[in-house]
């Protein structure tokens, strides 16, 4: 940190924010990554669990087709757990940002450390989920 | 709406549908390999119908907070003159194109859920 607040400061703020100049600490990567997350639930997750929920519930048939198109690995399986995974992650990572607004792990050492837990525990489960999908 | 209320209504949805998760998928978990007549059983219940049916509406509430929120952060003159200088003059029209598609979204998706729970 300089000691430039004595300066004066620029008129002209910039007009156009580049988003890719920002250096980001892996807390505001969490927090953009949850954002995003959120977004790819919405639009994605949903609707399949929505699909999902409406067939295996339909019939016996429509039921068993979905369980072994879901146990065996191929591309739907795996885009459906890629899926699951990213609410999983939307999960964790609010689970993380609720903790903080009752004033836990706030501090700026704490922050770094429980965004790191929170890819550790995520990266755990994705590989578990897929060895169980391809092993 | 006041900003604070959003902030508590986001929370609550959140832990709503946190706790309604952590039950469906701890059935799951539990009855691997899950079997047709538990699951329907279990789908049955008016227990699961009537918290899916919160759920479905706590999910409007959190993702109209959640993508209004991203909507007017990034959907801006300031975020997309970034990318081209045009996109700046219409960003208001494209965030309200936006906000119209994720509200007629989220209006469809707790329709078709009630359909699917309740029919």
């Amino acid at each position: 940190m300089s000691t430039n607040h004595n300066k004066i400061r620029p008129v002209y703020r910039p007009v156009y924010i580049n988003l890719m100049q920002i250096r980001l600490p892996v807390s505001a990567l969490i927090s953009i990554t949850h954002r995003l997350s959120g977004i790819y639930n919405f639009f994605i997750t949903l609707p399949i669990s929505l699909y999902l929920l409406y067939f295996s519930t339909k019939s016996y048939n429509d039921f068993i087709l979905i369980q072994d198109t879901l146990s065996q690995p191929n591309i739907i399986s795996t885009f459906v757990t890629f899926s699951f995974l990213v609410y999983a992650y939307h999960i964790l990572t609010g689970i993380r940002h609720l903790l903080q607004d009752v004033h836990i792990g706030e501090s700026l050492s704490a922050s770094s450390k429980s965004a790191y837990l929170v890819l550790i525990i995520w990266f755990s489960l994705s590989f578990l989920l897929m060895m169980r999908l391809y092993l | 709406m006041k900003g604070s209320s959003l902030f508590y209504w986001l929370r609550l949805s959140a832990l709503f549908m946190l706790g309604y998760t952590v039950w469906v998928s701890s059935f799951i978990l539990i009855n691997q390999p899950v079997e047709y007549n538990s699951w329907i059983s279990f789908t049955n219940q008016t227990f699961f119908q009537l918290s899916t049916t919160f759920a479905a509406f706590f999910f409007l509430v959190h993702t109209f907070i959640g993508l209004w929120t991203v909507g007017t952060d990034y959907f801006t003159p300031r975020t997309l003159g970034f990318l081209h200088p045009t996109l700046a003059k219409y960003a208001d029209l494209i965030r309200s194109g936006y906000t119209f598609l994720f509200v007629a979204l989220g209006v469809l998706i707790v329709t078709t859920t009630l359909f699917i729970i309740w029919s």
